[in-house]
């Protein structure tokens, strides 16, 4: 089998062409939407109304480039790099902590400065995570089988989960703990073992939110954001205030009201508002068409892949792209307190496009080899 | 993965198609759920939402609406508007604040520090430079291109009379809304609906670029029009400006009635102030010399009373009540009456034959107090309050103006005797000057009791009448043929009694005087007094009815000194007006 396999990848096939265009199509719009959505807060806070749009449209290239240059790679290379991936993402998130390194903004270190450049460890632990679980999985599949034999996968999630937490950002947190438990899920962990792990864990829900009052506050400001419009509320309240704007048909492209400056993050957590106040519901709904259509076609490489890694691979990036996309809807539409959570391939932020960029294009680079083999067979 | 085919050892394909579809089934789930919270946020929440946006979308600039004016009831222009213009600045429009300062302050004339501290004061949504300036100063800044600000119309209050029936009418805030009388009564009509010029800004304020500036027009205000006759108010303010002036008062007062609906004519309160020139900084004064005293302040009306005792009096007579008096029965000559142990004097000392073997009509002209302390016992309580109350007394009237005062009436279960028979000739009871106006009138013009009224109509702009007050019925108080027997009487008092300096030859005055003296502390205070008359002609079908009230006079204090001849010279006035010629016979 090892040598079957070499002798296939030196022949890569075309791919799931469409998971790509679909993907670059994403980012594109959201360069768009990012130029729309940021132009008059850059304008006044920078002078420069292309601020975050250059930026964006960097990363974009940046991104695209590190797509098509892991769909060359042979992924299955990408086993190797799993423990060192992990403890990287650990010591990326570690950084934040450091004086001079980390960058605090709105009570929250959740970044690395470097000069002029700014890394958001936690996105890029996500993937980190997801190159770890699905080495140590597919290594011996016979371990998910066993508590024990998940302990090592459960011990990185978690030690992920709690240096983002200490950031504090409660919802990437969420993420990387709905990714691991997808993940020990799709890798066939027994059920009895599921709820070992997911009862402890739906009692850690309510300490969390105890640990730090401002989340009690952000849920009490959820529930009724009026009570607190000119706090709490105020950010819930603007991003309702632009969806309903935007009504069935959008107030059309760039015509948005909210960006500005009445909506906070308008570029950036909140783009998906934006989005909603100038194209309307159906531009929503045709958005999470495309975002949908990407979260198929990488469930659909993943069944192809024909190996348990190449499953688990791109399995676990399209589920932490998949379920990104859903919390930051959940919280645009005030479906769950608010927090500070890009919508991936949309929003501003360059590490988080880059790395999600990235991800796709190892996704990709399963679907071009599996095809191949399909091919040669 | 296809075809059965077992990919992994140990693991068959079939749990990971399971838990691959079960992972899809979740997030299709997720998905359709936050769908459809943007389909009800987005297309049934968002009326709702969409009313609190706009809201916080744009900034306004107040266009205020033309205020109503007041008009007597010939059409003479009482309250205007002066055409005026404020400028506003909005600072965080304002794009370079020390440049436009200093053009604004050259422009309109102000303090350049003054200006710029308003400029860059970003508290603020919008502030006033210059408060109504003229439409050329206004204009200035027109041509100059200034960023965040504008100026929009905001009128002046004028009075064309100045002081003329000014707590009357009444004056209105800084702001431009009713502070006082017809202005504040009546301030939902004259106020208009404000304007406004929207701007679509940004969070903190600043303007949208490209954005047009809404503008909302104001709806102007309705027009009032009075029952005052200014020309008539003028005569009596005239008239009782020279008694105050005269008797070194401490304050005149009169009312002119149409007794025949009770719409008021003139209502005068002296001393006044000039509406142009209201004296804002002295709030006691202010609210002294502002005061409707003729419908807010009470004073024991004393004589002039003795009309509504009279008028019970002859209409229970003639209804058959065997205790009231016939017009020809005579009082006793005494000059004291004794009523539970209290004496009770006449103001006369009925020596050398005064006030003796008096009727009723005698007793008029004489205004002899024990005669009306007889009438008062003989009708008894419960009867004579049941004509107080068809007098109104211890009630508002009901006219058309704020702040009414309902007098003080001792209530019947608890009256002592003797308080009961001074009620009789006018004492222990307190009235407005206007209770005592309408209640005579109600006594003479044939028993008939209106609300009386201050404003006749509110009328359009193109001068249509939206809204036509009509004279009010609120009861009979005796009948006609009473009214007219007390009303041969009461000229019978101008003619040949105490009220002879209120006589014109061939104009049939009547009316009765008053001179009440003032209680300080529950004490009689010594040398205040209050003179009073009321009259009206021609007595067989009055058509103008007068109280005159002069409080504290010097000198003389008698009412039939003081008070009737001022109520002559306002019926000379009005005959003068009107030409009106004397009775046939």
């Amino acid at each position: 089998m090892q040598k079957r396999n070499k002798a296939l990848k030196k022949a890569p096939g075309k791919g799931d062409v469409f998971f790509l265009a679909a993907v670059l199509l994403l980012a594109a719009y959201g360069v768009v939407c990012v130029y729309s959505a940021s132009y008059y807060n850059a304008q006044v806070q920078y002078g420069d109304g292309a601020f975050f749009f250059r930026k964006q449209l960097i990363g974009y290239c940046i991104g695209a480039a590190a797509m098509v240059g892991l769909s060359f790679l042979d992924y299955e290379k990408l086993r190797r790099i799993g423990v060192p991936a992990l403890l990287v993402s650990l010591a990326l998130l570690a950084l934040v902590f450091v004086p001079g390194l980390g960058k605090s903004n709105y009570g929250a270190t959740r970044w690395i400065a470097v000069g002029p450049i700014t890394v958001q460890p936690s996105e890029i632990a996500k993937l980190g995570f997801v190159l770890f679980a699905a080495g140590y999985f597919s290594k011996d599949p016979a371990r998910m089988r066993t508590l024990r034999g998940c302990l090592p996968v459960l011990a990185a999630g978690i030690g992920v989960c709690l240096l983002i937490l200490l950031e504090p950002n409660m919802s990437v947190t969420m993420c990387v703990g709905a990714l691991m438990l997808g993940m020990l899920f799709l890798a066939g962990i027994s059920k009895k073992a599921l709820a070992c792990i997911c009862i402890p864990v739906l009692f850690a829900v309510p300490v969390l939110i105890a640990m730090e009052p401002y989340r009690l506050q952000r849920l009490s400001a959820f529930m009724d954001p009026w009570a607190s419009p000119k706090d709490e509320g105020y950010q819930l309240i603007q991003s309702l205030y632009g969806l309903a704007n935007g009504n069935l048909f959008g107030v059309g492209l760039f015509q948005s009201r909210q960006k500005f400056r009445f909506l906070p993050f308008a570029e950036s957590d909140f783009i998906l508002s934006v989005i909603a106040e100038e194209t309307g519901f159906f531009g929503v709904l045709a958005l999470f068409l495309l975002i949908g259509f990407i979260v198929w076609r990488g469930f659909c490489i993943a069944a192809r892949s024909g190996n348990f890694y190449g499953f688990l691979l791109a399995g676990g990036i399209t589920l932490a792209f998949a379920v990104q996309c859903a919390l930051n809807a959940l919280v645009v539409s005030g479906c769950i307190p608010p927090t500070g959570l890009p919508l991936p391939l949309v929003s501003a932020g360059n590490t988080s496009l880059i790395v999600t960029m990235a991800g796709m294009g190892i996704v990709y680079g399963v679907s071009r080899h599996t095809q191949s083999e399909r091919r040669i067979q | 993965m296809r075809g059965g085919k077992i990919i992994i050892r140990d693991y068959s394909l079939s749990v990971l198609r399971k838990r691959l579809f079960a992972v899809i089934t979740a997030i299709t789930f997720l998905f359709c759920l936050f769908l459809s919270r943007f389909f009800y946020i987005q297309v049934i929440w968002e009326d709702d939402l969409n009313a609190r946006a706009l809201d916080q979308w744009t900034r306004e600039i107040p266009v205020t609406a033309g205020r109503g004016n007041i008009y007597d009831r010939n059409g003479e222009l009482l309250a205007g508007n002066l055409p005026a213009y404020t400028v506003y600045a909005r600072a965080n429009a304002v794009e370079d604040a020390a440049g436009e300062a200093s053009v604004l302050a050259a422009a309109l004339g102000l303090n350049y520090d003054e200006v710029l501290a308003k400029l860059t004061d970003h508290s603020r949504s919008e502030t006033a430079l210059i408060r109504r300036t003229d439409k050329e100063t206004a204009a200035r800044i027109e041509g100059a291109d200034l960023s965040g600000v504008y100026y929009a119309r905001d009128d002046l209050r004028f009075y064309p009379h100045g002081a003329l029936a000014c707590q009357v009418l009444g004056f209105t805030s800084f702001d431009g809304a009713g502070s006082t009388g017809i202005e504040q009564r009546y301030d939902s009509y004259l106020a208009g609906e404000r304007g406004e010029i929207l701007f679509e800004t940004d969070l903190v304020g600043v303007d949208l670029e490209g954005a047009t500036a809404a503008y909302i027009p104001a709806t102007d205000g309705l027009h009032l029009r009075l029952t005052l006759d200014y020309r008539i108010q003028a005569i009596a303010e005239q008239v009782m400006q020279a008694a105050l002036t005269e008797y070194s008062a401490k304050a005149a007062r009169a009312v002119v009635l149409d007794p025949n609906d009770f719409s008021v004519l003139a209502m005068v309160n002296l001393p006044s102030y000039d509406l142009n020139e209201i004296p804002r900084n002295d709030l006691t004064l202010l609210n002294s010399l502002s005061r409707n005293s003729v419908v807010s302040d009470v004073y024991e009306p004393g004589s002039t009373f003795k009309i509504v005792t009279a008028a019970a009096n002859i209409e229970e007579y003639l209804r058959g009540n065997p205790d009231a008096y016939a017009t020809n029965a005579v009082f006793s000559s005494s000059r004291t009456r004794v009523v539970d142990g209290t004496t009770i004097r006449c103001w006369s000392d009925h020596a050398n034959g005064k006030h003796s073997n008096q009727t009723l009509a005698e007793a008029l002209n004489n205004s002899c107090n024990p005669c009306f302390v007889d009438i008062a016992l003989a009708l008894g309580k419960e009867t004579f309050y049941d004509y107080l109350a068809a007098f109104n007394f211890g009630r508002a009237t009901g006219i058309d103006f704020s702040g009414e005062a309902i007098g003080m009436l001792l209530p019947e279960s608890t009256l002592r005797e003797s308080d009961f028979a001074r009620i009789g000739f006018g004492q222990t009871i307190a009235v407005t000057a206007l209770q005592l106006a309408c209640a005579s009138a109600a006594a003479v013009n044939g028993g008939y009791y209106y609300a009386p009224r201050l404003v006749d109509a509110i009328v359009t702009e193109d001068g249509a009448v939206l809204e036509q007050t009509k004279p009010a019925l609120i009861g009979r108080t005796v009948s006609e043929e009473a009214s007219s027997l007390l009303s041969s009487m009461l000229e019978g008092v101008v003619r040949e009694g105490s009220g002879k300096k209120a006589y014109i030859e061939g104009y049939r005055v009547a009316g009765k005087t008053g001179t009440a003296q003032k209680y300080e502390d529950g004490h009689i205070a010594q040398g205040k007094y209050v003179s009073s008359f009321v009259g009206y002609f021609p007595a067989d079908d009055p058509r103008y009815l007068a109280l005159v009230i002069v409080d504290e006079p010097q000198g003389a204090y008698y009412g039939s000194t003081v008070a009737a001849p001022c109520a002559k010279e306002i019926f000379e006035g009005i005959i003068d007006l009107f030409r009106l010629p004397p009775a046939e016979d």
